[in-house]
């Protein structure tokens, strides 16, 4: 009896033991297993976003993520100051593009490890604009995109599309209502659904929505932009001279200031989720916005116009009989490896992961995440397409839209600039300061900055990014703002 | 006898007069009361609401003041998906050890200064102007120093740091106490046989105690909130929980409404529950401070 156990128990390992064998090894299905590799991020939200892909990394690579949250306002001063320290806790980086410039020295360049270890970020995939202005530093490729932040205008449907409001809107201004192509119609169409019920209420609702407040790298500055660039607008001239205060940025600002009223009271402390709120709750009937919107535009648990909504190009000035929409990038995320990191080999293998195009897409199709499509493969995915009604529709204001993106200032201290901005911008929108003081005053806060960095080290940057931008079909039109219509 | 008579109507009317201007001002007070309590405690109240609301009750119009269906699934959220508990715990070491450490310090640096004058009214005012450097001005200064000895991303070094910046408000709170408290008494135990720090921690120690608690109260809730120093300083073991707080709440919360609430709410609690605890001993504190004079 003794005997006949110990035989079985013998049967048992020995069954155990080929069973194992038998299986691929641990080390071949998960290559880096027992690797944990340290990211930093800048909101909770993007920590949820890489959730999302953390259990197929782990299946795929034996890659186990652990995020450290920086808060947005602390994120740049808190990781270059790591950086330039000489060092990084952190392995993974996301950083925004526009501070590229500050980053990019810290940033382990990708080529030689798509050589070395095969990868494959499938470029070709990514938006165009996007791998031109956001991936190399000193023309190497140095990062990935994460999060493609653009603007494009939503508009209630009905809100447009109601006989009484079109009957209204025709006797008032003698003209069609209908979705504004220009910033002129715009302003008019914010003025005449400001202040009653267009949606057949007796409610008191808002002629349009708009994010002004100046923290962050500065919304207002976002808002403002569009316009100051469909002007005829550009940053600096070729030797850094601003161009902020010219026409083009007085007159974006000045109508900036004179269409307040038809916004809803506290725009000024409004941040990115107030006025896509209100969109969604049917408060406002028009916004220009980040593309993440579109996801909540469709989100039954909140919104009032699922497959009620229209998605469209931001407006833009008509010059000369042509419409020229200049929509920005605002700003973006992108994803980096730290040149510190210890454990390069296995982080580039992780953001060759995060990149792919299914594991980016759940991230930017989730609709908790505020992550937008920045591959092409993203818009045509039929999985994204059908995940809304009108999906399809809102992928497509989104393609369209690419050819016409004015980036960032992408050369030092573009954070630094763009806060002196935005915070003179709501000077004058609080009417502390009229326009052309405010935008004066931001364009000695810019020389300021520029003395400080030294004149010609920015120059040389900057003279980059203008051949870039005029690459983009982007440059400055002194006349532009006296003949826009 | 007219005026007689009329003496007691006019003494009447005054009386009644008097009560309806008493009643009429108890009234506005308690208006004023009650109006002062909603506009600071309603923010408060929505917050905690919407920690327990579910997602479709965020932008519920009309407003959904108390959840039906109450849960603490954001809370849960909080603590698994986005480290809550490595946060409360990191902010709860640090600021009780922060707490106990300008306790330790202080008491006999305030007794040397009250009973000695030790640094002959220098080392007061220089306590007193350390206090007065904003945090802001030393950040680089320490982060540099922190980081060639090794001490960022740890408890040590953020509970020497607090307790250096908590240290002169301590001093000079304590010493305030101890200059009051009568010499008689600390020389009668001596006489019985205590020595001067038996004398110091068995009869100084109880009686100045409201005194210690309005240090270990403010030690405690300014380590609690601080923010500046517990971002540069800390890496991802040794986070607080202002910190989560305000990685939820900057650059736009999207859908973790009920999160971000969540880190409010847990934010904020325990140093309401530490300055609960002490507040009989706040109350003694500051009634003993208002008969000075």
């Amino acid at each position: 009896m003794r005997s006949r156990v110990v035989a079985v128990a013998f049967a048992a390992v020995a069954v155990a033991a080929a069973v194992l064998l038998a299986r691929p090894p641990a080390h071949g299905a998960r290559p880096y297993e027992g690797t944990t590799i340290r990211a930093v991020v800048n909101a909770e939200y993007v920590k949820y976003s890489l959730s999302l892909v953390e259990q197929d990394l782990y299946d795929k690579l034996g890659v186990k993520l652990e995020t450290e949250v920086i808060p947005l306002d602390a994120f740049v001063s808190k990781t270059l100051l790591e950086f330039n320290g000489g060092g990084s806790p952190w392995d993974l980086i996301m950083f925004g593009p526009s501070n590229m410039p500050d980053y990019g020295r810290h940033f382990e360049p990708l080529e030689p490890w798509i050589q070395k270890l095969k990868l494959d970020f499938q470029m070709d995939d990514i938006v165009p604009v996007f791998a031109k202005v956001m991936l190399r530093y000193q023309g190497k490729l140095v990062s990935m995109p994460y999060d493609g932040d653009i603007h494009i205008m939503y508009w209630n449907r009905p809100a447009f599309e109601r006989p009484d409001n079109q009957k209204k809107f025709k006797a008032k201004y003698g003209y069609d209502l209908k979705p504004p192509k220009t910033w002129k119609q715009w302003d008019t169409a914010a003025e005449f659904f400001s202040g009653w019920g267009w949606d057949g209420t007796d409610k008191k609702l808002f002629g349009a929505g708009a994010s002004y407040k100046p923290s962050g790298s500065g919304y207002s500055y976002h808002w403002w932009r569009s316009r100051f660039f469909s002007y005829g607008g550009q940053y600096f001239d070729k030797d850094m001279k601003p161009l902020v205060n010219t026409a083009a940025g007085v007159r974006a600002l000045e109508e900036m200031v004179r269409t307040m009223p038809y916004y809803p009271p506290g725009v000024m402390l409004f941040e990115s989720e107030e006025p896509k709120t209100l969109l969604v709750k049917g408060e406002v009937p028009m916004l220009y916005s980040w593309t993440s919107t579109g996801k909540r535009v469709g989100n039954r648990d909140e919104s009032v116009i699922v497959g009620k909504a229209g998605f469209g190009l931001v407006p833009g000035a008509e010059i000369d009989g042509k419409i020229v929409n200049r929509p920005a990038i605002t700003p973006g995320r992108g994803m980096a490896v730290s040149i510190y990191s210890k454990k390069k080999e296995a982080t580039m293998k992780v953001l060759e992961f995060i990149s792919l195009p299914d594991q980016s897409l759940k991230i930017v199709m989730d609709p908790k995440t505020i992550m937008d499509p920045w591959r092409l493969s993203h818009l045509k995915s039929p999985v994204f397409r059908k995940a809304f009604p009108d999906a399809d529709k809102y992928l497509d204001a989104i393609e369209a839209t690419f050819p016409f993106l004015v980036p960032d200032p992408v050369i030092p201290a573009a954070d630094e600039y763009q806060r002196k901005l935005s915070f003179e911008i709501t000077e004058a929108l609080a009417k502390r300061k009229s326009p052309k003081d405010a935008l004066d005053t931001a364009a000695a806060e810019w020389e300021k900055i520029t003395e400080r960095r030294g004149r010609d080290k920015q120059k040389a940057q900057w003279g980059e990014k203008l051949a870039e931008m005029k690459s983009l079909g982007i440059e400055y039109h002194a006349d532009w703002a006296a003949k826009a219509k | 006898m007219a005026i007689a008579l009329e003496r007691p109507r006019v003494a009447a009317a005054r009386l009644k007069r008097s009560r309806l201007r008493r009643r009429v001002g108890a009234v506005l007070t308690w208006v004023g009361v009650a109006a002062a309590l909603v506009f600071f405690l309603a923010p408060f109240f929505w917050i905690v609401t919407t920690s327990l609301k579910g997602n479709e009750d965020f932008f519920a119009y009309p407003p959904v003041w108390i959840p039906l269906d109450a849960s603490l699934k954001h809370y849960v959220g909080l603590f698994t998906r986005s480290s809550g508990a490595r946060y409360f715990t990191n902010s709860m070491v640090i600021s009780s050890l922060s707490m106990l450490a300008a306790l330790v310090v202080s008491l006999p640096t305030a007794y040397s200064i009250a009973r000695w004058r030790f640094g002959g009214g220098l080392l007061s005012t220089l306590l007193l102007v350390l206090r007065m450097l904003p945090a802001i001005a030393l950040i680089i200064p320490v982060y540099i120093m922190y980081k060639l000895l090794g001490l960022t991303n740890s408890y040590l070094g953020l509970v020497m740091l607090y307790t250096v910046v908590y240290i002169p408000f301590a001093v000079w709170l304590l010493v305030g106490f101890l200059r009051d408290f009568p010499i008689e008494i600390e020389e009668a135990a001596m006489i019985d046989g205590c020595s001067r720090l038996g004398s110091l921690v068995r009869v100084v120690v109880p009686i100045i105690a409201p005194g210690m608690a309005v240090v270990a109260l403010f030690a405690f809730i300014a380590t609690w909130n601080e923010f500046l120093f517990a971002v540069v300083l800390t890496g991802i073991e040794t986070k607080t929980m202002m910190v989560l707080v305000t990685s939820f709440t900057s650059g736009g919360t999207d859908m973790f409404y009920g999160e971000a609430s969540a880190s409010v709410v847990l934010g904020v609690l325990p140093a309401f529950a530490v300055a609960f605890m002490l507040q009989r001993y706040l109350v003694k504190g500051l009634a003993l401070g208002g008969t000075k004079g």
